[in-house]
């Protein structure tokens, strides 16, 4: 990783400075939907519009944990318990699957290459009814459980598709020398494999749970308790209540955002060395 | 290195083993759940476990709503938790399913045969779901002879009564009295002087009029009384009165003294436009009142009919309580029973900001000054949408064609032709 | 060595990896597809959902859609948003992915950043674009107005035409992240020692970037298209709520189309004819993709 040099000096700064000005260009929406939290209806309504509120207004924030039986709080965990529930199982299935489609060849590989596409190409409208009568079935209806199941639906193929690139880009060498060494496929698969792979087994986990963080159909369709349902149906609740409120309607969306923010900004470190390490070399 | 070996090749095949019994047998499911075991069995055995447990052996009886205001479902709930301490046969239990969502539940619910025991449903979709079948026939289970005639024909097919009329509301238009005054304008009556008030209480930002223009069913509601106000059926657009009632809205907006945006505000949206002072007069229904009087208490603000083309109009909205066939019928009855019942009306109603359905209760519902009683008056020019299995294609003929006119995407005349051949497909 | 290349090909082991996947997706994705080919080929409506006959009417629905305006107007709006918002996510991601690939200060924690629009939830971003975009209050109008590109505000979502550019913007800012990381995850896997014999010969970075980056990235930019065509193509959330499919049925999408027809008007079956053209048009697609992508593979 390190043959590239590090870049020092003005040339440093003009690039750094170039990836600020990029930053703030990109992240404007959020900036706007901070702000916009932050003030009174009226100023909302200001023109020419305000770029920082001049009366700091909090009483939108107050609003979102005073009403109603939809909890803020709970929302954001049952919204981290299905979206967990979700990579797991997609990073588990995913994962041993996009290594045999990388490096072996067998009957049907092609084709279960595209099933994995073809599932990703039904619009939600027409998989809830389905889905719904499986869970019921399964007795996981208005769990947390049915929204999981679900979810991984998303994460998998996408996991798939994105690792099967990673393992191919690995060389047989460092298999080959496993198997001189008494490994057999499996063992060779989980001690030497998966490790060289872990950069792309994270991202592919990360978008798996951001699939499943994102997701509003899937969640409200099969959990019909508010006390049981994901942070994404509050908006739901506050868009019929509030309209364009718009005051609380971004304080909504900045406390959805906040928290999973802050998670990234902690995971950072690992995300993006995973991401950049350079782990595969040749 | 023979035993690692033998140790990753069990530990792999035990993860294959774990993960293809993983995909979907129910052992596998259940055994995480088991911690929450009420919430992995289906709604009403939740209830019957969890709640029944002091009176031993309640039934359980669930009701889906779409309610947002916390207003609302405060009051439906209060009125529960009071049948549920009078009796101990039976315990019930609200759910709220957001609107958005609410039709897309019960066509799904209907397919896998889970659905509550009571649904309270907008009153134009109740044909609807009669048709799928899904609702019990209550024929002299009920006494309506005194309910206003179109709730009950909201809920009525082939001379069958398939739910009872939870309220009533319907349309009229609210102004902003200090405005009126100020632009020395007298309340209108009559589309023309409807026209000619917006146009002197459009100001910098402030524009005359506002309502819903949503291409949806809401959208519909508010535009339906204008269409039959000049005389034209909700079946009947392509004809002299249905063009001239579209280019009515077309003007509005053309002339400024309507906002585009309209087309993007829901009822919610126009209350709070109106609330802001951003508009001078709405077309609005009753239940905005408590929500109008608790967030801006000084406003001043009035009620009256909707101004007239030929005749006074307005449309009847409102919910209709349903029970669901096949499942807790007896129970069901039991609650609508009891919630029907004059008192019970008349605290919903007045927490609600709703009508009761039933004329006798309405009458005397509302002080000679409420801002609710214009609503009272209103409800006897107040007419159903429908009621039509098929209303949801006719509605979106309709909504499309005042959004073409409203965004100047078809003439009034086009827009009319073009709805008309839709429902002709429909209703014919 | 014989052995152990052998190992490699034609070798059924490799079934075993897969198949915990293939099944998990053949159970929840398997059947509803079985079942929405089936409901496209028959009459199902509110009359006939639950109880009473469902007759097989064939093609009828499909004959009956290519006679609808408003999917007409879906398939081609579709079909447009998906290229247009493909094009510009993909150049901005990946001349992004490029630049942060150097190794200055603040390369690491400002792509880091980056990556947040994608963690928000749709449903959100939608909300922030709708606040972006309106007329009065929008700050983009603003910004426009302050800059003299524009004389009156321009009513963004309530006219056909810049209804779909907002969307088509939302998307946009939504996948570019994705492109970006994407990509990133892609360039590590270059052996760095490529580009060094390539400057060894001489070549300069126009050369590099054509003769090194972009066939060794093919795999990765191949799977980031085919990814983002499909995700792009079955839009829902961000319509639903930036939209609805208005004004005037512009914006309507084949999946918000579908849903309307299936949930709100109670034509089940024609619902899930119009979810199988997104289907078709998604399957022929990805074969391209399959053949492309294993073309190049020893059988």
């Amino acid at each position: 990783m390190d043959e590239e040099k590090k870049i020092t000096g003005k040339r440093n700064i003009l690039l750094s400075v170039i990836s600020l000005l990029i930053l703030c260009i990109l992240l404007f929406p959020l900036y706007w939907a901070l702000i916009t939290s932050l003030k009174t209806e009226q100023e909302i309504f200001q023109n020419p519009p305000t770029f920082y509120p001049h009366i700091l207004n909090l009483k939108s924030y107050a609003a979102q944990v005073e009403t109603g039986d939809f909890n803020m709080f709970r929302s954001f965990g049952n919204s981290f318990l299905i979206s967990i529930g979700a990579t797991i199982i997609a990073v588990l299935l995913a994962v041993p699957a996009s290594y045999g489609i990388a490096k072996y060849r067998f009957k049907g590989r092609k084709m279960m290459l595209l099933s994995f596409l073809v599932t990703q190409m039904l619009p939600v409208s027409v998989l809830l009814t389905p889905m719904f009568i499986m869970f019921k079935n399964m007795n996981v209806y208005n769990t947390w459980i049915a929204a999981v199941l679900a979810d991984a639906t998303i994460g998998i193929p996408f996991s798939v598709l994105i690792l099967k690139n990673y393992f191919a880009s690995i060389p047989k060498d460092l298999e080959e020398a496993a198997y001189l060494d008494g490994c057999n496929k499996f063992s060779a698969f989980i001690r030497i494999l998966i490790p060289i792979a872990k950069p792309g087994v994270m991202v592919c986990a990360i978008f798996s749970f951001l699939y499943a963080w994102g997701d509003l159909a899937y969640g409200m369709t099969f959990i019909l308790d508010q006390e049981k349902r994901p942070i994404t149906a509050g908006i739901f609740n506050f868009m019929g209540q509030y309209g364009t409120k718009w005051s609380y309607l971004t304080a909504f969306a900045v406390v959805t955002i906040i928290p999973v923010a802050l998670i990234f900004i902690f995971m950072q470190k690992y995300i993006v060395s995973g991401m950049t390490s350079g782990a595969v070399k040749g | 290195m023979k035993k690692k070996k033998i140790t990753a090749l069990l530990t792999a095949f035990a993860m294959t083993a774990a993960l293809a019994t993983g995909c979907g047998s129910s052992e596998d499911t259940q055994e995480p759940a088991s911690d929450a075991a009420p919430a992995g069995e289906e709604a009403s055995a939740e209830e019957s476990t969890e709640e029944a447990a002091p009176s031993g052996d309640a039934e359980a009886v669930t009701i889906w709503y779409y309610w947002e205001t916390e207003g609302h479902q405060v009051a439906l709930d209060q009125v529960i938790q009071e049948y549920n301490a009078s009796q101990d046969k039976y315990e019930v239990t609200a759910k709220y399913v957001p609107f958005a969502d609410f039709k897309k539940q019960l066509s799904i619910g209907a397919s896998a045969d889970e659905l509550p025991d009571i649904a309270i449903l907008d009153s134009p979709d109740h044909a609807s779901y009669v048709e799928m079948g899904i609702f019990e026939d209550l024929t002299g289970k009920f006494d309506v002879s005194s309910y206003y005639e179109g709730t009950v024909n909201s809920c009525t097919v082939d001379g069958k009564l398939y739910g009872v009329p939870f309220g009533v509301n319907c349309l009229a238009l609210y102004y902003n009295e200090d405005m009126l005054k100020e632009a020395g304008c007298e309340v209108p009556t009559t589309w023309d002087e409807l026209k000619d008030t917006a146009k002197k209480l459009t100001k910098d930002n402030v524009t005359g009029l506002a309502l819903c223009s949503v291409q949806n069913e809401e959208g519909t509601f508010n535009f339906v009384p204008w269409l039959w106000s000049t005389g034209a059926g909700s079946y009947d657009i392509n004809n002299e009165n249905g063009i001239r009632a579209l280019t009515f809205i077309q003007d509005l907006v053309n002339e400024g003294v309507m906002s585009k945006e309209c087309i993007n505000w829901t009822q919610g949206d126009v209350m709070n436009q109106f609330i802001a002072g951003n508009v001078a007069m709405m077309e609005n229904g009753p239940w905005q009142i408590p929500t109008m009087q608790a967030e801006a208490p000084d406003l001043n603000w009035k009620v009256t009919l909707l101004p007239k083309d030929s005749e006074y109009s307005s449309v009847l909205g409102g919910e209709n309580y349903a029970v669901i066939n096949g499942r807790n019928v007896d129970g069901a009855l039991d609650f609508l029973t009891y919630a029907t019942s004059e008192e019970k009306v008349k605290f919903m109603m007045d927490k609600f900001g709703y009508i009761s359905a039933d004329k006798t209760i309405a009458e005397s519902q509302f002080e000679a000054d409420s801002p609710y009683q214009p609503f009272v008056e209103e409800l006897n020019y107040a007419m159903p949408r429908g009621p039509l299995a098929e209303w949801p294609s006719v509605s979106d003929a309709i909504s499309l064609a005042f959004n073409q006119v409203i965004t100047g995407t078809a003439s009034p005349e086009d827009a009319a032709a073009e709805a008309q051949t839709t429902i002709d497909g429909i209703v014919k | 060595m014989k052995k152990i290349k052998k190992i490699f090909r034609y070798d059924n082991v490799g079934i075993l990896f897969v198949l915990p996947a293939f099944l998990y997706m053949l159970i929840f994705v398997g059947y509803p597809i079985v079942r929405n080919i089936i409901l496209s080929f028959q009459d199902v409506n509110a009359g006939n959902l639950v109880r009473g006959t469902k007759n097989f009417i064939l093609f009828d629905n499909y004959l009956e859609l290519f006679q609808d305006n408003v999917f007409r107007t879906s398939l081609f709006n579709t079909l447009r948003y998906t290229v247009l918002c493909l094009v510009f996510q993909f150049v901005i991601g990946f001349a992004l992915a490029l630049f942060f690939s150097k190794r200055f200060s603040f390369a690491k924690p400002v792509r880091g950043i980056l990556l947040v629009p994608w963690m928000i939830p749709v449903t959100v971003t939608a909300l922030m674009f709708k606040l972006l975009f309106a007329t009065d209050i929008g700050v983009i109008n603003y910004i426009l107005r302050s800059l003299h590109l524009i004389s009156s505000n321009i009513e963004w979502l309530t006219t056909p035409g810049t209804a779909m550019f907002a969307l088509i913007c939302a998307n946009i800012w939504i996948g570019i992240p994705f492109n970006m990381i994407l990509i990133s995850t892609g360039l590590t896997t270059i052996p760095k020692e490529l580009y060094e014999s390539a400057s060894i010969d001489g070549a300069n970075k126009v050369q590099t970037f054509f003769s090194i980056t972009l066939p060794l990235l093919k795999p990765t930019i191949e799977s980031v298209l085919i990814l983002g065509f499909i995700y792009t193509f079955k839009v829902y959330d961000l319509v639903y709520v930036m939209t609805s499919g208005g004004p005037v049925n512009s914006t309507h999408m084949l999946s918000t189309y579908s849903y309307k027809l299936s949930f709100e008007m109670f034509k089940y079956s024609k619902g899930s004819a119009v979810a199988n053209v997104l289907l078709v048009i998604l399957l022929i697609v990805g074969v391209f993709y399959i053949k492309a992508t294993t073309a190049g593979e020893e059988e």
